[in-house]
């Protein structure tokens, strides 16, 4: 039987959204989760008990913001099933809460972070290299829509399921997810690399084969960001060879000009 | 000026929150903060540039855990704002003011980086008085606590605006009559050299296997499909 109201949980999802206002380097996330979660505790529990599950829920947390509510949803559940007398004694929450964070964590980065914004980004940049003023609420509508998903359904989802919530993750193969969205990322931003290359050297009226090899400098610059370079080292160096080089063209053409040369 | 460093620090301010504290939404991406500031200020095809050339530089580096990647959110909104104002007082216009205004603020996003790292560690000392605040029973205490945590995030926000458009203010009125002209030499080819850095460093770290394979791949077939046909 659910004892949270669907008013207290709503309100638990919105202070969700606040989740790392407080994000520091000792419990990273912790005082974020007990401020979510605390309407719901004090559904449960009142006085000193709810003290000190509060205090419980103040320690360390850390796991992908977009699976938090997925990690709520279902330690509410536990929790109501504590407070209820129908808990499995062999099974704490705090245990739940440890186990699931760190692999929520990494799956999250990979697919959030590391596959779906750069997918999101490269298409949206396709519009925004054409000059079209809509580019950023492309990338705002490509990118949300599965963090919204994330947020809502499985916040539902794993309150209703608890500790089965966990099932999701290994039959929907979502590590397998997060590979194919950074390969169709790479897929991409080969194709926005081409466009934005081709795009200039018809803006400049200079022959399109050249395009082609982009592909050296590219394939350099990836060698050596594996190698650790720092981004800002790489930028600094491409700039200043790309100013250099385009002072020394324009001298070459003023000196050729000067000898009558065209 | 001032109603033009205002309007940018509001967004700042939003868009700093939504990068750590709040929401996620992602409007704190450069193509989406810097776009939107500057439509505020009358010249949303400024904002759209420059949203194109920092979007792609810093995304490689993923906010995992403590990390804390340099704050290109602030980059892009101080530099519309630095772009919009310096093209009216130095009555300038073009790629090449952009381009300087993100060169000068670029490396001033290691700022936001610091000043990130320095709202984090702040918000440690909240967690002795949420302590102190559940020993004493007072639960809302407990709960501003952590409230409290995004002032340190918005200023941190603010304060690495502030510090990238003083020190655009400061350098750009100095450097535009040296670099005015060189820069136009160039500055088609630097606009098209930052997007494409920033790609080979999500190459270079993405974890695909055989990602330069894929890349290469799709890289020429795009090309040759707008070549040919």
């Amino acid at each position: 039987m659910m004892t949270i109201p669907r008013k207290t949980r709503l309100y638990i999802w919105f202070r969700l959204l606040l989740l790392q206002a407080s994000w520091n380097f000792e419990r990273l996330q912790g005082l974020g989760f007990f401020y979510a979660l605390l309407p719901g505790l004090r559904k449960l529990y009142s006085d000193e008990k709810l003290l000190a599950v509060s205090r419980k829920y103040v320690g360390y947390f850390n796991t992908h913001v977009y699976l938090a509510p997925m990690v709520a949803g279902a330690v509410l559940k536990l929790e109501e099933d504590q407070a209820s007398g129908n808990a499995d004694q062999a099974f704490e929450v705090d245990d739940f809460k440890e186990m699931v964070a760190a692999p929520y964590a990494a799956i999250g980065d990979a697919l959030f972070w590391g596959g779906l914004r750069p997918l999101a980004a490269g298409i949206s940049l396709f519009f925004a290299v054409k000059g079209i003023l809509w580019a950023p609420l492309i990338f705002i509508i490509t990118y949300n829509v599965l963090p919204i998903w994330f947020r809502t359904v499985f916040f539902a989802r794993s309150y209703r399921q608890g500790i089965k919530s966990v099932e999701f993750i290994q039959k929907h193969r979502l590590p397998d997810w997060a590979i194919h969205t950074k390969e169709a990322a790479v897929v991409v931003l080969g194709g926005l690399s081409a466009f934005m290359v081709f795009s200039q050297l018809t803006r400049l009226q200079l022959p399109s084969w050249l395009g082609l090899l982009t592909i050296i400098p590219m394939v350099l610059l990836v060698l050596v960001a594996r190698r650790g370079f720092s981004t800002l080292l790489l930028i600094f160096i491409s700039v200043g060879s790309m100013f250099l080089l385009g002072v020394f063209w324009a001298d070459m053409v003023y000196l050729l000009a000067s000898w009558g040369v065209k | 000026m001032v109603i033009s460093f205002s309007v940018g620090a509001v967004i700042s301010l939003i868009c700093g929150l939504d990068r750590v504290a709040i929401l996620q939404v992602m409007i704190s991406r450069p193509i989406v903060a810097a776009p939107l500031t500057a439509l505020f200020l009358g010249e949303p095809l400024v904002g759209l540039q420059i949203g194109v050339m920092v979007e792609l530089l810093w995304l490689a580096r993923l906010p995992v855990g403590a990390a804390v990647p340099p704050d290109d959110t602030q980059v892009a909104i101080a530099s519309s704002v630095l772009a919009i104002i310096m093209g009216k007082t130095l009555n300038a216009s073009g790629p090449e003011l952009l381009l300087l205004c993100l060169l000068v603020a670029i490396p001033l996003g290691k700022v936001g980086q610091y000043l990130d790292h320095y709202a984090r560690q702040y918000n440690v000392r909240l967690i002795k008085k949420v302590d102190s605040a559940l020993d004493r029973g007072s639960l809302l205490g407990a709960e501003l606590q952590h409230l409290r945590g995004l002032s340190s995030f918005s200023l941190a926000a603010i304060g690495t605006y502030s510090i990238i458009l003083l020190g655009g203010l400061l350098a750009i009125p100095f450097l535009w009559p040296l670099l005015q002209q060189p820069l136009s030499y160039s500055s088609d080819w630097i606009s098209l050299a930052l997007p494409l850095v920033g790609i080979a460093v999500i190459l270079g770290t993405i974890n695909v296997s055989r990602a330069i394979t894929l890349f290469c791949a799709s890289f020429c077939m795009a090309f040759l499909l707008m070549w040919l046909v």
